[in-house]
């Protein structure tokens, strides 16, 4: 045992995790469990020297490795009680374990208790098992408190890690969660309250496998309320371009978060309070409708914005726009998507403009997508809104304002604001009908006016024109019949010919049908003719060059066909 | 009841016979004489029949003259001999 353990203490001379865990597999396999025992405390001892700065590798080697490094830095505790309980390894043992090892250790003996603890297991158990386990090891590392309870339970199964992960939680209690959860098999919440108890070695395990890992969950929810309270602030802000810019409004915690995602809002987002916190809500509503209608806009649009986050920030965006200036719709409808997300990006500083601009921009990806009605609703209630609100709202008007006072701004802002609502009404009650009534007359305009041309331009001379286009089908079949380029001489040259043939085809016809005694010319002249040419003879008959030459239909009506009935049809 | 003597236009036949075209070529070419409905696709046939040994003959030319394209003159040197041949 000591062999054996020293053979792969030695060959850690790159202590990598992968080998370690080999190592205490190996030895562990190879020994009675108590040898086990004695080699799982040697290689606990390894792990536990290890430097915690290893990243908690989800693969079970990794996490053996570790814990071999950490078993052989801790010295022996309280390993012989530990080991007596291994074998069993159940649910209720380790979680003895745990109690034994829990109090007798300090803050440090607890993570070398249960590592060794966790060790022997982790050898027994399966790979997963061990590299669960592993993670606990490590994580005594980071936080000892919830090794003792991540120790006994990471070996077992699921079942176990969920028993533990209840005790774990309350151990855990304290401990900040940071880590993100295991992705091995790690689902349960036992893996979750590990996470707890993980403090970096989050970010590396995901590294790793970041397949595995999982992202900590962003609270996005309150993002959007705050940045639509932001939003608010910001537009108010564009109005008093210079205060609203340098202040970033502090009363969104979510600010950071934003931020990273848009640079741009900051700026927007440094008004002050002052704005009517009713705005905020209405605005939030309306952004919530004008989400969903921009939704998909702003999402086509999202990656033009450039913006992080996943379109939130561009709806909220657009719902400010569409708040700010909607007097624009019109002039902007022609502007591309790119254009309107442009002067977001760039401009979102004092340009009242710009944000008309982007307003009416987005307003007019609104209308053209189809939410004209949603987006009509939403404006006029901005408007109701607007109105209500006395502060500045608009920043078109007071762009050029200073930092002197924010109520100086916001008079200005509401003055203007007024003044855009009056043109916003009607310009959006215009938008959208116009829109309409260019639309139905393009649809009517074209129709009219096609018809009459052509009726004119297809006026072909008589003689010549559906003479050719008769001759040309034929000679069609005869580029096809030839199977080889030609040349269009050739082609004019087939031409001659066939009305050289439909001369001499015609003449034949009424020298068989005078000879005949008739007037018209019937199938049987036709066929005497075609004798006479050497196509129909005692093998070959009529009928049969019908069948392979001719379609069905035209079958149908040359050759005779008995139907029910006793009647044959053509007659003859 | 048998079925009608004329195609209906619902029907989408490939190889369409210029059943107007060939009518006003004969009527224009024999203007006292009739041709029946019937007569008029077998003139069709007649026409296929000839175009088709026009192009094998010009075909034929043209690969004897190892020319990979089919020129006038070929199409000249077989039209004097199916033109002989169709006479009748």
């Amino acid at each position: 045992m000591a062999e054996a353990m020293a053979d792969s203490y030695s060959q850690d001379s790159e202590p990598t995790t992968r080998t370690l865990l080999r190592r205490v597999l190996d030895t562990a396999d190879t020994r009675t469990p108590q040898r086990r025992r004695s080699a799982r405390i040697g290689a606990q001892k390894s792990l536990l020297e290890t430097p915690s700065s290893r990243r908690l590798s989800i693969s079970t080697k990794t996490n053996a490795r570790q814990r071999s490094q950490r078993a052989r830095s801790i010295g022996r505790l309280a390993h012989v009680q530990i080991s007596g309980h291994l074998e069993e390894q159940t649910p209720r043992t380790l979680l003895k374990n745990i109690l034994l090892t829990a109090p007798e250790s300090s803050i440090m003996m607890p993570e070398s208790v249960v590592k060794p603890v966790l060790t022997p297991q982790v050898v027994q158990s399966s790979r997963q098992e061990s590299s669960q386990s592993s993670l606990e090891l490590q994580l005594p590392e980071l936080e000892p408190p919830t090794t003792l309870a991540l120790g006994p339970v990471a070996p077992g199964r699921r079942k176990r890690r969920l028993r533990l992960s209840v005790f774990q939680q309350g151990i855990d209690q304290g401990l900040p969660l940071s880590q993100e959860p295991h992705g091995n098999a790690s689902a349960s919440s036992l893996t979750s309250s590990l996470n707890l108890t993980f403090a970096t070695p989050l970010q590396p395990q995901s590294v790793k496998r970041p397949g595995l890992a999982r992202r900590p969950p962003t609270h996005r929810a309150v993002d959007v309320g705050a940045f639509l309270q932001d939003l608010r602030d910001t537009s108010l802000a564009l109005a008093s371009p210079g205060n609203s810019l340098r202040t970033p409004v502090a009363t969104l915690p979510t600010d950071t978060v934003l931020e990273d995602t848009q640079p741009f809002s900051q700026p927007l987002v440094g008004h002050s309070p002052s704005v009517h916190h009713s705005l905020p809500h209405l605005f939030y509503t309306e952004a919530k409708d004008a989400e969903k209608a921009v939704g998909h806009r702003t999402q086509s649009t999202g990656p033009r914005l450039q913006n992080h986050s996943p379109g939130k920030p561009a709806q909220l965006l657009a719902t400010k726009a569409k708040n700010f200036t909607m007097s624009f719709t019109n002039t902007i409808r022609a502007i591309s998507g790119k254009d309107e997300v442009e002067p977001l990006q760039g401009g979102v500083s004092e340009e009242a403009e710009e944000s008309m601009e982007v307003n009416l921009s987005v307003s007019k990806v609104k209308d053209t997508t189809g939410t004209q009605g949603s987006v009509r609703t939403e404006k006029s209630e901005r408007h109701t809104e607007m109105t209500e609100a006395v502060e500045a709202k608009e920043p078109e008007g007071s762009s050029d304002e200073d930092i002197s006072g924010r109520t100086a701004s916001p008079e200005l802002v509401s003055s203007t604001t007024e003044f855009l609502q009056a043109r916003q009404l009607p310009f959006l009650e215009s938008a959208p009908p116009p829109n309409t009534a260019i639309l139905s007359s393009e649809q009517l305009e074209p129709l009219p006016t096609r018809l009459p041309p052509r009726a004119r331009t297809l006026g072909p001379r008589p003689h010549q024109d559906p003479h050719k286009t008769g001759l040309n089908h034929y000679v069609k079949l005869f580029s096809f019949y030839a199977r080889m380029p030609m040349e269009k001489a050739a082609l004019e040259m087939v031409e001659k010919c066939l009305d050289k043939y439909f001369q001499h085809l015609c003449d034949d016809l009424e020298v068989f049908s005078t000879h005949a005694g008739r007037k018209t010319v019937r199938p049987e002249d036709l066929e005497l003719l075609m004798r006479r040419q050497g196509l129909v003879n005692d093998q070959v008959s009529l009928h049969v060059l019908v069948e392979r030459h001719l379609p069905l239909e035209y079958r149908q009506l040359l050759i005779p066909c008995a139907f029910s009935g006793n009647s044959v049809f053509p007659a003859q | 009841m048998a079925l009608s003597t004329t195609v209906s236009q619902r029907k989408m036949i490939k190889r369409k016979a210029p059943r107007g075209f060939l009518k006003r070529v004969f009527k224009r070419q024999k203007p006292h004489l009739r041709l029946e409905t019937s007569g008029d696709l077998l003139v069709h046939l007649n026409c296929l029949l000839f175009v088709h040994r026009l192009a094998e003959e010009s075909r034929m030319n043209a690969y004897e003259a190892k020319c990979g394209v089919i020129k006038k003159e070929h199409v000249q040197a077989a039209a004097k001999v199916i033109l002989k041949k169709s006479r009748g």
